[in-house]
């Protein structure tokens, strides 16, 4: 995307003046990564959003909150109670890229290979919008349809809110890549709450090798009310076809990335309930 | 002393001398093409073929032409049509003339339609969008077999299409190249088996992926002539290829060759000097030509994929009886390379095991995808993958352990095979024993380093993640006999120090600083007395450049003899200094001196008195050098693997890479040398591919989709150096940088076997392929 | 197309400098043009790290950044790491070892490696390589180059005082 202007606001309410005025002719811009990735020959101008205090992670009661300029590297070096973001982080990419790359650059406009959607789908996310006031909205609704459809009359995307794990919560992520720092093949993200043996909750997300990232409701479905084992988890991921069609992968089939996806599913699922018993990530 | 301790007693040569030019690149001084860009140098880009076969029926630069920023366009309209062919290689060269630097026809996409030369990059890119092509698209070969089908479309009608040499070209029927041997009796040697085996493997394409990519700087010099700077392998062909391509003499070209940024064979092809020089004479500006990294992948020059059938024989005891070798490489849009790669799939792999009965058939066909070039192993890598695969087959059907099969059937010191004068590289080779070879000792060594011992069949693994050794033996050459040539100059100066210059290319793997030693070792003197400036058309003398596992074994040669001569004329001098006969003095430590060293004279004494004193004259040695044979290094490879048999991921766990490269003229150099083309060979069997869609345009041409290791993928990866001592090589010296290549196809593979049972014939070694490899395998 | 003209001002080796640029020109375009060519154009892509550079004691891919998003922060380049005369450790290190081949990547290795040392104490192996999974190397397969930083990591984890107080003096 080429940029024919440089505009640096002083404040959000300036940065949300500005875009609203360029409309599509504007584009916030953090790391500036993504950018390399649109397409259109028409040059925009960028809103830099990088000098608006939006760099920070802090733990304000059950939240983590994470500013949306705040890098991936930030994020992976982050270390705190019951934190499991790191895992995902440094698994994107390259060193360069996240030191650059922010979370609200990853999850503001979704592709198809973006990991963290997958995340905070599964760890049911909040995230908290800026126009003109603050407001939030939970990862569902967010990850409903193409974010960016929030941002067009200027608003900005200014946090993300990560529910602080409880004791009896686990989470686990599997990102299938050929190398470190290759696209993924596939990604899968489950949050999984026990209670008495049992699973009373799961939330799984998958991304990458679907159009858009989305919840597995029928993998979640199968695994509410059962004991977390091996065989639950099988036969939970073998319901994942109904949740999501599968394309192929980097030459690829759609049935090989099929049985990839499940495989995965089964090994996030594996890795969210040892966190639960008490792994230490 | 044993012949493998014949080099203990050099100085310099067999010592990890610090590679003379790293802290210049360590500390990113200008080194490379693009550092030293005037200031007013125009950028060129092209427009790129969005066709895989298409004819260009009409055209329209002049709005391109009127645009801002812009100085040239050049197209097929207003350049002269010259047949040539881009490969670097000998002349006349054993491959088709069958390019122009502009044509009228586009062969694959990422073919050349125009160029345009504009003060910025943006305003080249602006005017390229304003040329108009109008394309009458034409019916594409995309396979091997659309290529051989009757009737095919045919890539290169174009009636200029010729071969300079008499060998076979029948451009009408796509039909590159055809060499066909046999030793003995292949039908005899198959019914004499106990078992034979009849398999078919395709090897895939892939690229160099030189950090660097192609880039290449013209500027017209006071003098008005051409000095083209470039990233090239092969300086002297370039100057030579771009005259014929302009039709200008070569006296009116110099070329340059910096630092290089990585090669590995694709940088042995002129692919972009010709554009550069053209729009340097047309503007009268400096003008820079660099790839951005999409072009590289798309239009550089890649690794020919094989299509091969493999036949054998095998007796109980381990004899093989017969081995039918039959291989088809996609040569893609032009043919370069096409003949000599598919020689060496026999030549470079099949005097490796004693067998009587040997057929060779090697053919090479045009197709509309991208074009196969010189890649570091050329040949040999994809005709032992199939060889070395077929080993652990044959083993395993007679019930021996594959490393001992390799055992008895390995060629030994002084022997010879009728291949090697069977099958040269554009004509016959040269008979030839095998000289050094120290393949045993390498198997040896490796299997140790490699827990060789401790591999267990794969019918005794269970468990998801399932571990598997396995491994393969290979040979090279080194250089071409009685066609590559290589030549030094070496001249001294007041301080004792030497001006040593070679046209033998340094394209980044030291081999400025293996010159520097060998000179050293013969001069008597230390390396760091070597002022080494490497391939400069104007100012070194001639060397073919670094391909063919050559620059060591030939060029190193080449600077040891003319090291010898300018060291016979500093005992000459020296002995008239010391009133002594030329005969009574001997060099020793940068001194001539007497027997008994009561009289001596330094090598910084003669140079003052040879340039200032008395009956001066400058003392400097020249020196040519060809060879007669081409022998071989060796290796044995170890792969440790570990397979994901749910999902299919394979991740090598250790790898072990020996090599016999006779002497180690640097042993560092030479373990750095195996370690870096041991990884490209993990990657190029695990990871690299070319995918196309259904136009024919590679849908991954980039780093982040075509997949290269990082420190953060790298196994553990442990080269031995195993001494042997090749006679005919400089202190013993034969070739070491592109052996390494071949080994981890074939050695993965067979490790995925030991680990699952599972047998891949094709590769890179997908996941998706392994799983179903997996899933095929019966208990 | 009409593109602005801008300028931005930045500190590259400590050095203040402002340089007329446009909104759509990458660092690395501007470092190369400025004479800062120890900086290597790779694949323009964010993928091999021949270009990469230290922001505000960050390694980044200058062929990503627009230089406008350099404004007001102190840029290093390879330049500022070494003299033939006073090399930087991991400068002596990777010569030493023999891991430069083609040398291409090696700035790109150093500033990375700098990033790393800087920002970590106790360097795990496991760090190390998330640190420099964004170099790519075609010629070494690593080995020296990974020989030659655990070396330099760990003289410096021997010798924490003199590096304090060198690092001190710089200030």
């Amino acid at each position: 995307m080429k940029l024919c202007e440089f505009i640096r606001p002083a404040s959000l309410a300036q940065a949300r003046a500005a875009l609203r005025k360029l409309g599509p002719k504007g584009m916030p811009l953090a790391g500036g990564t993504a950018l390399h990735f649109m397409p259109g020959k028409a040059p925009v101008s960028a809103v830099d959003i990088t000098g608006l205090g939006l760099s920070y992670i802090r733990q304000k009661g059950a939240f983590f909150e994470i500013g949306a300029a705040t890098p991936l590297s930030d994020i992976q070096r982050h270390r705190g109670p019951r934190w499991a973001m790191h895992e995902i982080c440094r698994r994107i990419s390259t060193h360069q890229i996240r030191n650059v790359s922010t979370i609200g650059g990853n999850i503001a406009r979704v592709f198809p290979w973006a990991d963290l959607p997958v995340v905070l789908l599964a760890m049911n996310a909040r995230l908290v919008i800026y126009s003109g006031k603050m407001k939030e909205m939970g990862a569902d609704e967010y990850f409903s349809s193409q974010p960016a459809r929030l941002f067009r009359g200027g608003d900005l995307l200014a946090a993300v809110k990560i529910p602080v794990l409880k004791a009896h919560h686990g989470f686990g992520s599997v990102k299938a890549a050929r190398n470190a720092a290759a696209f993924s093949m596939v990604t899968i993200a489950a949050l999984l709450e026990l209670k008495d043996g049992k699973i009373a909750d799961a939330r799984v997300a998958a991304g990458s090798a679907i159009p858009f990232p989305k919840r597995l409701p029928s993998v979640e479905a199968a695994l509410i009310g059962k004991e977390p084992s091996a065989e639950v988890f099988r036969a939970a991921a073998a319901l994942a076809g109904a949740d999501a069609k599968w394309c192929k992968q980097e030459g690829m089939s759609a049935e090989y990335v099929a049985n990839l996806a499940e495989v995965s599913i089964v090994d996030a699922l594996e890795r969210a309930a040892e966190f639960a018993r008490g792994r230490t990530a | 002393m044993k012949r493998h301790e014949l080099a203990k007693h050099l100085k310099q040569v067999n010592h990890s001398v610090t590679k003379i030019d790293a802290m210049q690149l360590a500390l990113g001084k200008d080194s490379y093409v693009a550092d030293f860009l005037p200031k007013d140098a125009l950028v060129i880009k092209m427009l790129w073929s969005p066709h895989a076969h298409a004819r260009i029926k009409k055209m329209d630069v002049s709005r391109a032409e009127k645009m801002p920023g812009v100085k040239c366009v050049l197209w097929h309209g207003n350049v002269p049509r010259i047949v040539h062919c881009t490969a670097g290689q000998g002349y006349p060269e054993p491959s088709p003339y069958d390019t122009f630097m502009f044509d009228n026809k586009v062969r694959f996409v990422g073919d050349r339609v125009a160029a345009v030369a504009a003060e910025t990059e943006e305003q080249a890119l602006a005017a390229l969008e304003a040329i108009k092509v109008e394309y009458e698209v034409l019916k594409p070969v995309f396979t091997l077999d659309e290529a051989m089908a009757p009737g095919a479309p045919v890539i290169h009608d174009e009636p200029e299409a010729h071969v300079p040499i008499p060998i076979t070209y029948e451009p009408k029927k796509n039909l590159v190249a055809h060499v066909a041997c046999e030793a003995g009796s292949f039908k005899k040697g198959m019914a004499e088996a106990d078992f034979t085996f009849d398999q078919t493997y395709e090897t895939p394409y892939a690229q160099h992926c030189p950090i660097e990519p192609y880039t290449s700087m013209a500027q017209i010099t006071p003098a008005g002539r051409i000095l083209i700077t470039t990233s090239t392998q092969v300086p002297f062909h370039c100057r030579r290829i771009v005259a014929r391509t302009l039709g200008i003499p070569v006296q009116k070209i110099r070329v340059v060759k910096p630092r290089i940024g990585g090669g590995f064979g694709c940088k042995q092809e002129i692919l972009l000097e010709d554009v550069t020089a053209m729009m340097a004479l047309r503007t009268g500006r400096p003008c820079l030509w660099r790839f951005d990294r999409e072009e590289t992948f798309r239009t550089g020059r890649t690794r020919h994929p094989f299509h091969i059938r493999l036949r054998a024989g095998v007796k109980k005891d381990g004899t093989i009886t017969a081995i039918g070798l039959e291989c088809i490489n996609n040569t893609g849009a032009y043919g370069g390379h096409g003949l000599t790669v598919v020689s060496c799939s026999g030549g470079k792999t099949l005097p490796l095991y004693h067998c009587d009965n040997i057929l060779f058939d090697g053919k090479s066909y045009y197709t509309n995808l991208p074009v196969g070039g010189a890649y570091r192993g050329f040949g040999a890598t994809q005709a032992f993958f199939a060889i070395e695969s077929l080993m652990d087959h044959m083993a395993e059907a007679i019930g021996m352990d594959p490393l001992k099969f390799r055992q008895i059937n390995h060629i030994r010191p002084g022997e010879g095979s009728p291949i090697f004068q069977a099958l040269g590289e554009g004509r016959e080779g040269l008979p030839m024993t095998v000289g050094s070879n120290a393949l045993g000792e390498c198997i040896v060594q490796g299997a140790e380093a490699a827990g060789w011992e401790k591999r267990q069949d794969w019918r005794k693994k269970t468990g998801r993640y399932r571990r598997g050794i396995g491994m393969c033996c290979l040979m090279q050459g080194s250089s071409i006999p009685d066609i590559d040539m290589g030549a030094a100059t070496i001249k001294i100066n007041e301080d004792g120090s030497f001006n040593l210059n070679v046209g033998a290319t340094d394209l980044g793997t030291g081999s400025d600083t293996v010159l520097a030693q060998i000179a050293a070792e013969e001069l008597e003197t230390t390396t760091d007395k070597m002022i080494v400036y490497s391939s400069d058309t104007d100012m070194t003398p001639f060397d073919v450049g670094a391909y063919a596992s050559s620059t060591t074994y030939l060029s190193g040669e080449a600077v040891r003899k003319a090291a010898a001569d300018a060291k016979r004329q500093i005992l000459a001098t020296g002995a008239e200094m010391l009133g002594l006969k030329p005969e009574e003095v001997h060099c020793e430590d940068a001194h001539v001196l007497n027997a008994d060293g009561s009289k001596k004279v330094s090598y910084s004494d003669i140079a003052n008195y040879s340039l200032y004193q008395k009956n001066q004259y400058q003392i400097i040695g020249t020196a040519s050098h060809i060879t007669k044979k081409s022998p071989p290094p060796f290796a044995a490879h170890f792969a440790e693997v570990e397979v994901d048999t749910l999902t299919g991921f394979v991740k090598v766990l250790n790898y072990v890479s020996t090599i016999d490269c006779g002497t180690a003229v640097n042993p560092t150099l030479c373990e750095g040398q195996t370690e870096g083309g041991t990884l490209n060979g993990i990657s190029y069997a695990l990871t690299e591919e070319y995918l196309f869609d259904e136009t024919g345009k590679m849908q991954n041409a980039s780093f982040a989709d075509y997949h290269i290791y990082s420190m953060r993928d790298r196994p553990n990866i442990k080269a031995i150096l195993v001494p042997s001592y090749e006679d005919t090589g400089p202190f013993g010296a034969k070739s070491v940088s592109e052996i390494c290549i071949n080994g981890p196809a074939p050695a993965i593979g067979n490790a995925i076997y030991n680990a699952t049972g599972a047998r891949l014939n094709e590769f890179p070694f997908t996941p998706e392929k392994v799983l179903k490899a997996i899933k095929a395998v019966k208990k | 197309m009409k593109t602005n003209t801008c300028s931005v001002s930045l500190s590259i080796n400590g050095e203040k400098k402002t340089f007329a640029t446009r909104p759509d020109e990458k660092l690395l375009d501007l470092l190369r043009r400025e004479g800062y060519k120890g900086t290597k154009y790779g694949c323009g892509q964010g993928t091999c790290g021949a270009c990469t550079v230290i922001m505000d004691g960050r390694a980044v891919y200058a062929c990503l950044l627009y230089a406008m998003q350099a404004e007001g922060r102190k840029v290093r380049t390879i330049e500022s790491m070494g003299t033939y005369d006073k090399p930087a450790p991991i400068q002596q290190e990777l010569v030493a070892a023999g891991a430069v081949q083609c040398g291409y990547c090696i700035p790109g290795i150093i500033m990375s490696a700098t990033a790393l040392m800087e920002a970590e104490k106790d360097i795990s192996d496991e760090t190390a390589k998330e640190y420099m999974d964004g170099n790519l190397c075609r010629c070494t397969g690593y080995e020296k180059i990974w020989v030659a930083l655990r070396r330099t990591i760990d003289r410096a984890a021997a010798e924490p005082k003199k590096k304090a107080s060198a690092k001190g003096g710089k200030k």
